[in-house]
């Protein structure tokens, strides 16, 4: 076994040439804020600006086909990749774009060529930022469940319903949706899935108020929102994977949704909080020197450590292209847990310390007081822990021989 | 990266799936629960004819010297019986104490006899004060002209009564004299004179209480050159022998686990599968958790050392997580069989026993959790 990559020296000198790059087109003065929310236009603009750049070399989905607008690079190359922008803080893609990532895969998988070459290009290249509007005030885990009506007439289809949980701070240019096709048909039968621009009359995108928004893996989105559609017309061009086959699409970025592709960077909030407790005095001592102080940095140190070999391990596989079976959803469900348990620990180690963002007395300059908030609100995107326990169970086979197959992603 | 086993680790895995399969079904391995040694000689021989038991020994003193990874995909089949008996204390732990400590002469007279099986060693450190610190070592061993003499009690020993020798830890100097830890580790045959090796009741197997009434050993019987390290001897073998023991552990959880999915179809209850309840998937997948984390923790500390890394804050990280684990899988596939798990045929419960015997042996989770600060160095 290896668990680290190693490098020719071809993929140390593509490291070079990434860390050039980067030190040239990062801009000097783009700063993240420790709360999503407090992002700027200003700086939303200038990581499109880095997302349209990198797109322009293939480096923004590097793993598709240079055809439809990615790089065509391995996975060890974009290891490089991710670990340069790592040291900026940033991710592939630089902003919230979860759409893309999870939209593009499904299209990739299931379009047609046509709409391949129609709609992947933009999305790899940053042009278009992605929405996905899954949710509905009456369908969350039971996402077959959902209401919003599609009526095909004549090359078009009319959307009627709503979707809440959506988005991001500052729009988008596409959004994609599940939407009922066929009220008639069978359960996980009557579905389309569908691409929908954003800026087509008769949809009312309306901000939600919430703890923090969070959670789903990637860029936080900084802000929900409910989303009206009324008698809206769409291209039936857009339909994606052909009539009532939008659950067969769905299955592609719900497996990565449920962590199906794995992670392999660090904690960085876990490496920041026990760096802090060997760093900081209470009461003239060390935290970390306070016996329980340093029990509550090891339970931290020993889940994030769980964490991260979880997520090494799909990552693996997916990328490996060995068969994946339950370890996507074991490692979301084990990472949203561990997220609440470890925020609780935080708060025991530091007491109401954690609980503030005073620019004074607030540690890690706010950090772990919006961590306390992450935590909790980072249970639900992408599936609640018990849907990701039930999509285990079926994976594993509890209960029944016939085991469930895990989500195509190529 | 690569986190698949190799070709040849394949075939050994398969290799030792097969034997266990078929030299350990089901009611040989609780025949054998209650028995001093927990092993046959025949199954025993069988062992080491197939090279297993020198699998970590250097070809130089007859061993097949292979990597701590392919031990470790060995334990971990014979976790999955979970076949008891020597293995681990004599062809691992003690294997590495010996190769580690010893000086040549020993290594010559003892490890070519442990890869035939014809040699077995036991490890006894601790003692009724019972700890892994080394101030919980406190039998002396006094000096005289060319002999030590050993007099005290070791507890909680594993494996001592199928042990030809035993490797002794004992005090050749107090703890505070500077001469580093003031203990040393002694070659004495378990047939001496005034060793009385007494199997302990209740529910564990294959753990002992060792007398040692005025036994005379040698002066060239203590393992290596320099007496008073031998606490850092253990340490040092305990690097490598830990996360092989966690192999082993690591096997066990996923047998308890593949017994308990399969009980979750067959257990047919109001008119159901009983793992199409939703509790039910709780106590599997709380276990199928465990099990994931005690591998890859595992399996990482076994790179690492294999790779030459520093492995330290690995291996205490893996033994503390996988100690835990085996308790709560057990745990969890007691909750899914109820009733039937407790039947002594079934088979689920020598894992229970297992998972709490084993979880003290070379330092509970508590103790390596506390050990993975240090090495952290916070
Ligand atoms: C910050 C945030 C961001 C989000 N982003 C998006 C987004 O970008 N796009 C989008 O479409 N959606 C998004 N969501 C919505 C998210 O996917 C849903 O909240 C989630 O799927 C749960 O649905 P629900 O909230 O309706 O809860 P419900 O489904 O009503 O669940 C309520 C409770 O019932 C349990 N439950 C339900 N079904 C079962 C079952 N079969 N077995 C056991 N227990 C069950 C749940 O686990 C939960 O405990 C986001 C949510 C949040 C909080």
């Amino acid at each position: 076994m290896d668990f680290e990559v190693t490098y020719t020296p071809e993929q140390e000198a593509f490291r070079a040439e990434v860390r050039g790059w980067l030190s040239e087109n990062i801009p000097a003065d783009l700063t993240q804020p420790v709360d999503p929310a407090d992002l700027t236009l200003e700086q939303y603009h200038k990581l499109r600006e880095l997302g349209r750049r990198l797109g322009a070399k293939g480096w923004l989905y590097p793993t598709y086909p240079q055809a439809y607008g990615g790089g065509d690079l391995a996975v060890d190359v974009v290891m490089i990749l991710e670990e340069e922008l790592d040291r900026y803080g940033l991710h592939l893609p630089p902003y919230y774009d979860s759409g893309g990532r999870l939209g593009g895969a499904s299209i990739f998988v299931w379009g047609t060529e046509e709409q391949k070459q129609h709609f992947l290009p933009p999305i790899f290249r940053g042009e278009w930022r992605t929405w996905q509007l899954l949710s509905e005030p009456n369908a969350g885990s039971d996402l077959a469940g959902v209401q919003t009506r599609a009526v095909r007439d004549g090359d078009s289809y009319v959307i009627n319903g709503q979707k809440i949980y959506i988005g991001s701070l500052y729009g988008c240019e596409m959004m994609w949706t599940i939407v009922v096709t066929d009220p008639e048909a069978p359960r996980h039968h009557n579905l389309g899935w569908l691409m929908i621009p954003y800026d087509l009359p008769g949809i009312e995108v309306r901000p939600m108020e919430l703890l923090t928004a969070g959670g789903e893996g990637g860029a936080s989105p900084g802000l929900k929102h409910t989303i009206f559609f009324d008698n809206v017309r769409v291209p039936a061009f857009n339909l994606v994977g052909g009539e009532n086959n939008g659950w067969q699409v769905a299955t592609t970025h719900l497996e990565l949704e449920h962590g199906g592709g794995g992670i392999v960077r660090r904690n960085r909030i876990v490496d920041q909080f026990l760096e802090y407790c060997t760093t900081t005095k209470h009461n003239g001592a060390t935290l970390s020197r306070n016996p329980d102080v340093r029990d509550d940095m090891v339970d931290v140190y020993v889940k994030s450590e769980i964490n991260r070999l979880f997520g090494l391990r799909t990552y693996w596989l997916s990328h490996a292209h060995r068969p994946r079976s339950y370890e996507g959803p074991q490692g979301s469900y084990y990472r949203k847990i561990t997220a609440l348990e470890i925020a609780e620990t935080m708060l025991r180690a530091l007491g109401p310390y954690a609980m503030t963002n005073d620019p004074q007395w607030g540690p890690l300059q706010g950090l772990l007081e919006h961590y306390q908030r992450a935590a909790v609100v980072g249970l639900h995107p992408g599936g609640t822990t018990d849907i990701q326990k039930v999509v285990m169970s079926r994976r594993i086979g509890i209960g029944r021989a016939a085991k469930e197959q895990a989500g195509r992603l190529r | 990266m690569d986190l698949g086993l190799t070709e040849a680790q394949e075939i050994l895995k398969t290799a030792a799936a097969d034997f266990v399969r078929q030299e350990y079904d089901k009611d040989t391995l609780i025949a054998l629960e209650n028995t001093p040694t927990g092993v046959t000689p025949e199954l025993f021989r069988q062992v080491a004819a197939l090279g297993w038991l020198g699998i970590l020994i250097p070809e130089s003193y007859g061993g097949t010297d292979r990597s701590l990874t392919d031990t470790a995909v060995l334990f971990e089949e014979l976790g999955r019986g979970p076949v008891l008996g020597p293995h681990f204390s004599s062809s691992v732990l003690g294997a590495l104490i010996v190769l580690l400590g010893g000086t040549e002469d020993q290594k010559q007279e003892l490890l070519p006899g442990v890869a035939q099986g014809t040699t077995v060693l036991g490890v006894a450190v601790t003692e009724p004060n019972y700890g892994w610190i080394p101030d919980t070592v406190q039998m002396p061993a006094s000096r005289q002209p060319d002999q030590y003499v050993l007099s005290g009690t070791k507890l909680f020993v594993h494996d001592a009564q199928a042990a030809t020798h035993l490797l002794c830890a004992a005090r050749t100097a107090p703890p505070d004299n500077g001469s580093g830890s003031g203990i040393s580790f002694f070659v004495v045959k378990a047939n001496s004179p005034g060793v009385a090796i007494r199997t302990l009741p209740g529910w564990m197997s294959q753990v002992d209480e060792i007398r040692f009434d005025n036994v005379r050993v040698p002066a060239a019987n203590v393992l290596g050159d320099t007496p008073g390290n031998g606490w850092d001897i253990l340490e040092a073998a305990s690097m490598g022998a830990i996360p092989v023991l966690c192999a082993y552990q690591v096997g066990s959880c996923q047998a308890v686990v593949d017994m308990a999915v399969a009980y979750s179809r067959t257990r047919h209850q109001f008119s159901q599968p009983i793992g199409r309840f939703q509790r039910v998937q709780d106590h599997i997948i709380g276990a199928v958790n465990h099990l994931d984390a005690a591998r890859w923790t595992t399996y990482e500390a076994l790179w690492k050392l294999d790779s030459g890394r520093d492995a330290r804050s690995s291996v205490h990280l893996a033994k503390a997580v996988t100690s835990e684990a085996y308790l709560k899988v057990c745990a969890g596939g007691h909750e899914v069989h109820a009733g039937v798990g407790v039947m002594r045929e079934y088979g689920l419960i020598l894992h229970t026993q297992r998972s709490r015997t084993l979880y003290h042996c070379l330092g509970d989770a508590r103790y390596h959790r506390r050990r993975l600060a240090d090495a952290l160095g916070w």
